[in-house]
């Protein structure tokens, strides 16, 4: 319509100005832009996932599988493919893994409704199959789908934890999962609430990395690590008590400016006389009561440093705020705001710190025997690259611990589950009787998508494995619906519950299924894009240009 | 002509009569184009990309219009009226657009049959004025503030934000908005939406949008000891320091030794410590013998050191509250703001069954719920990305001035189009017979205008608007008071299924519209000095 008219919007609106509308121009382009994204994504899903390298407009280097942040770092432009990223990112949120699935499955969800387009459905009625099929899906891995058993599960289980995380890791470090597992299972149980295991903060479980070694010297230790020596000599106490200073541990100043007034050269001396004693008198009290340690969120006075040396009493300084007050949550210590004698409750309490050097740096470890409320994983590899990759599946699996917490239920993995749902929903399409049947049965089909990469990704021929699968999900054994692609290609289906003990966690699924969905449905809705010049400045891509 | 103007300045440019007015209904039509397609409960959605890549989603015509940088300048005219639409009544900028364009496309068939554009205009007039008597007649009365028609009320909500949102959330947000006016509309009082306090968390999903009859403050405490759930609290409303304030004068200490130093930095202390003793003090003779929370929020600030003091006391201390905060807070949970430390005593304090806090990422936020008597609420809007938070506060905005426009209205007026259709056919067998002369063409095309809402309706959700429009108008003929049904496109009783528009929204467009138009209509002549006329700067 606007062909025949010689001032259409565009020339309405200020220079620069893009106006996308209708199907062709608007959807599908849409369409193609997030099926881009989903095609990258794509290939780094499961165990046998493919790297990315990624360089950020920082020029930073990032070598890793893991979807989130291969989205984020990838400054997507387009604003349909946006909308798909932002759902990664909320899942990323949310519960902290199956960002692959959201990117992988919106795409392939739209590229599908690209076909229907093609076929004639008004992008409103493939809407609305999806949404139906995707309400059905919920409903089915709510009800059906969860593996038995797996509704209770003791969150203070070590063993009963790392079996449940394994799945996240998998995907991220293969073939190391069992012993991540372990490894963030004892990290995430120690910090655990004893009263509510629901107030978990995965903010209590800390990473710290050190370059050097390998994969196997990852260890958790039971209280913290802090990258930074100690300002004094003393390097090892025991059993010590601890006072934790939010001020600094020097002499005392006023708001105001202060001007001291000296007359002679013997007011001098006894000023700094009375300095002196001033500071010691601190030092004193501190000593006096019991205490061994002291952290400052400050900085220590060289005269302070001095008394304490004198002491033998260790000096610890943290400038980040939030550290200090983990100390004070591992120590069971009050942030002191004023210098002077802390109250034995104010004290808190570390079974050992040391200054430990691992590989090239020293690190202070701050080590509680019984429980600590703070727990530290201690990651090493050889490359920085290596080791953010390594933080990231243990941030995944720590998050992972969270959302056991909210929900325990286990779905089976390895594509099981989709199989499943895909089955019962293309025989649910067939009973419907409006044009959304095919959406649904597009929905279906797209679902097919993850043991199909799965099956790509390791190297197998993904058409039989599927046609396998769903044979194996019709026949009549005890738990058929259990069946996954076996990636190590040994056996044409697996159940992977029983095999590994891999399952994926419900929740996951549940928030990457409506995630993905709504952001495909979202996409679906626009029918015109407006978009405005580019704000000046430079942008990411002038930087990657220079 | 336009040599003449060459004359008086060389660079600037003119278009006169057909050019002019050709241009001016292009750009009117042009408009009505983008438009078009949001109308109604199943119009589409417009994706807005901004300077800085920031994505919004929208639906809303005011919106839309705001976002878009709109250069020509009818464009702009019809645009800021349009926007204006939203000001006043929150609703029917679309609506605005549409018909504008719709009444100069109307009046073009009849100028380029070589009616004077003035008579044009003067049937426009007419038919405007019975249009609004018959508006008048037209609306359904209902229950003001004194007696307010719950039922009603979420008729109009749900109508208003249909248009914005998808089904389901909007079902979910009409209760919600209706109930935040409810809450705070009291007799003989005008409403101030303002005590209707919107507040976004990027959190969870958009269903999980709630009414919170009480206050949400996007800020926590600054201590890591102080309780973070408070039951059955008293809350001190205040705007007192509670930190070391510097002297206004340029003032320093003189000391010769570390003691006087001391002594100094105490002194300096005491008349902040002193203000949270006496906070403290009221505390525990309040809260003595009884297990009731403490909650102090103070506009001003709170040092490390008070916190401590306070956290001590197990009272939660909130510092830098917004002063609009300040004021609902008293509006909520009842009390006085204070001013000065000695006026503290029991009578000034507030009270709320719940406080709490909630850390969300890095950001926290405060409920204070559970509130005696509410006259402020809190709508709290989730969403998964902030596209989505947004879309949804552009809607609950707009619903909330139509909950409140019903109010003050007393009246409502049928929707889905059923009002058009009348007035079609009232302009037609009414208001053309008292008509004399040429002007008759002017007020068939007001009617003609007039079909644009329905059938652009039809047209959205997929059926035809000649058929919608013709069924329409035939049973309006009969006398009967039908709209369009979008999920079927046939005729149906708005008022059966609850579709109805605010009196305010319809008024408005009355007024506005058809002065636009005949603006637009009237102008000869179009003179820019300097730039060119297209908009694509001098350089072409």
């Amino acid at each position: 319509m606007s062909a025949g008219m010689p001032y259409g919007l565009q020339a309405m609106l200020k220079d620069g100005h893009k106006h996308l509308s209708g199907l062709d121009e608007a959807v599908i382009k849409n369409i193609e832009a997030c099926r881009e994204l989903s095609k990258i994504a794509r290939t780094s899903l499961g165990p046998n996932g493919m790297n990315k390298m990624v360089i950020n407009h920082l020029e930073k280097l990032f070598v890793t599988s893991d979807t989130a942040v291969i989205v984020r770092e990838l400054e997507v432009a387009h604003p349909a493919a946006r909308v798909v990223v932002m759902a990664a990112e909320a899942q990323e949120r949310e519960v902290g893994d199956g960002t692959n699935f959201v990117v992988s499955f919106a795409g392939e969800l739209l590229s599908l409704a690209e076909e229907l387009i093609r076929d004639g459905l008004h992008p409103s009625e493939i809407r609305d199959g999806y949404q139906k099929a995707l309400e059905k899906c919920l409903e089915w891995l709510n009800e059906e789908l969860a593996i038995e058993g797996t509704e209770t599960m003791d969150v203070r289980d070590k063993v009963a934890v790392a079996k449940r995380l394994k799945g996240t890791l998998s995907s991220k470090q293969s073939g190391y999962e069992e012993q991540l597992a372990s490894i963030v299972a004892e990290a995430c149980v120690d910090v655990c609430p004893k009263k509510n295991a629901k107030n978990f903060n995965v903010e209590d479980v800390r990473t710290a990395k050190i370059v050097g070694g390998n994969i196997n010297d990852v260890q958790t230790i039971h209280g913290m690590v802090i990258r930074r020596n100690v300002e004094g000599s003393v390097r090892h106490v025991e059993n010590a008590k601890v006072a934790v200073f939010g001020c600094a541990v020097d002499t005392q100043a006023t708001e105001t400016k202060g001007t001291v007034l000296i007359q002679s050269g013997k007011d001098l001396e006894e000023y700094s006389k009375g300095e002196e004693l001033q500071v010691e008198k601190y030092i004193d009290e501190i000593v006096e009561s019991g205490c061994k340690v002291v952290f400052t969120g400050q900085s220590f006075g060289d005269l302070a440093l001095h008394f304490l040396e004198r002491k033998k009493i260790m000096a610890v300084k943290i400038p980040s705020k939030f550290e200090l007050r983990r100390v004070c949550k591992a120590t069971n210590a009050t942030t002191l705001i004023k210098l002077g004698k802390p109250k034995p409750d104010e004290l808190g309490y570390a079974s050992k710190i040391d200054v430990v050097e691992i590989g090239d740096s020293k690190v202070l470890v701050l080590k509680q025997d019984d429980a600590s409320r703070v727990s530290t994983i201690i990651l090493r590899g050889a490359t920085a690259n290596a080791m953010d990759d390594l933080e990231r599946a243990m941030d995944d699996g720590i998050n992972a611990y969270k959302a056991l917490m909210r929900d325990s239920r286990a779905v089976a993995a390895g594509g099981a589950t989709e199989i499943a749902l895909a089955k019962r929903l293309s025989d649910y399409a067939k009973t419907q009787t409006g044009l959304d049947q095919y959406a649904i049965q597009k929905f279906a089909q797209a679902l097919e998508l993850v043991p199909r990469t799965l099956a790509e990704n390791a190297g197998l021929d993904a058409t039989s494995v599927i046609a396998s699968l769903y044979a194996a999900h019709s026949s009549s054994n005890k738990n058929n619906n259990r069946m996954g692609v076996d990636v190590s290609g040994d056996q044409e289906t697996v159940d992977l519950c029983e095999s590994a003990g891999i399952v994926d966690l419900l929740e996951v699924k549940h928030w990457a299924l409506k995630l993905a969905v709504d952001a495909a449905r979202t996409v679906l809705r626009v029918d015109q894009i407006i978009m405005s010049k580019q704000a000046g400045g430079p942008g990411p891509n002038d930087a990657r240009a220079g | 002509m336009s040599s003449s103007l060459r004359s008086v300045n060389p660079n600037a440019e003119s278009m006169d009569k057909a050019a002019a007015l050709f241009m001016n209904i292009n750009a009117a039509k042009g408009l009505q184009d983008v438009m078009r397609t949001n109308l109604g409960p199943r119009g589409t959605i417009k994706m807005l990309v901004d300077g800085a890549g920031g994505l919004k989603l929208t639906k809303d015509g005011n919106v839309l219009l705001k976002e878009m940088q709109i250069q020509n300048p009818t464009a702009i005219m019809i645009a800021r009226s349009a926007v204006a639409q939203d000001d006043i009544s929150g609703d029917g900028t679309s609506s605005t657009v549409l018909i504008t364009g719709e009444l100069m496309k109307q009046a073009e068939r009849y100028l380029n049959e070589g009616v004077h554009p003035r008579v044009i205009v003067e049937g426009l007039e007419a038919a405007k004025k019975s249009a609004i008597e018959f508006l008048k007649q037209f609306r359904v009365e209902t229950g003001g503030v004194e007696n307010p028609d719950r039922e009603m009320l979420l008729c109009v909500a749900r109508t208003a934000l249909r248009t914005k949102l998808e089904e389901h959330l909007a079902d979910m947000l009409t209760t919600i908005v209706t109930d935040a006016v409810l809450c705070i509309s009291r007799p003989q009082m005008p409403i101030d939406l303002h005590m209707v306090e919107i507040m976004t968390m990027k959190h969870k999903e958009d269903s999980e949008t709630k009414l919170i009859k009480g206050l949400v403050l996007d800020h926590g405490s600054r201590h890591p000891d102080m309780p973070k759930h408070v039951a059955d609290a008293y809350i001190l409303t205040c705007n007192i320091s509670m930190e070391y304030e510097k002297s206004e004068v340029n003032s320093s200490f003189m000391y010769s030794d570390a003691e006087q130093r001391e002594k100094m930095v105490e002194a300096e202390r005491k008349f902040t410590d002193d203000v949270v003793r006496q906070v403290i003090a009221l505390k525990k003779k309040v809260c003595e013998g009884n297990d009731k929370g403490f909650v102090v929020i103070t506009q001003k600030g709170i040092d490390p050191i008070s916190l401590d003091m306070l956290a001590k006391e197990n009272i939660l201390g909130l510092r830098r509250a917004k002063r609009r905060n300040m004021e609902r807070l008293v509006l909520a949970c009842g009390g006085v703001c204070v001013n000065s430390p000695e006026e503290l005593s029991p009578e000034v304090l507030g009270h709320a069954g719940e406080v709490y806090e909630h850390i969300l990422g890095d950001e926290k936020f405060t409920f204070i719920e559970d509130v005696s008597n509410p006259t402020s609420c809190t709508i709290l809007l989730k969403g998964p990305n902030q596209h989505t938070i947004i879309q949804l506060k552009d809607a609950v905005r707009d619903g909330l001035r139509a909950v409140k426009n019903t109010l003050i209205d007393k009246a409502v007026i049928p929707g889905a189009g059923a009002f058009e259709a009348g007035l079609f056919v009232h302009l037609n067998e009414v208001t053309k017979k008292t008509v004399e002369g040429r002007a008759k063409r002017g007020v068939e095309a007001f009617a003609e205008a007039m079909l644009v809402i329905p059938k652009t309706l039809a047209e959205n959700s997929g059926y035809d608007a000649q058929d919608a429009v013709i069924s329409l108008t035939d049973e309006h003929e009969n006398g009967n008071i039908v709209g369009i049904d979008v999920t079927t496109g046939e005729p149906f009783d708005p008022t059966t299924s609850g579709v109805y528009d605010n009196y305010l929204v319809k008024m408005q467009i009355l007024q506005s519209a058809p002065v636009v138009a005949t603006q637009l209509l009237l102008v000869d002549q179009v003179l820019r000095a300097g730039v060119n006329m297209r908009g694509r700067g001098p350089a072409e």
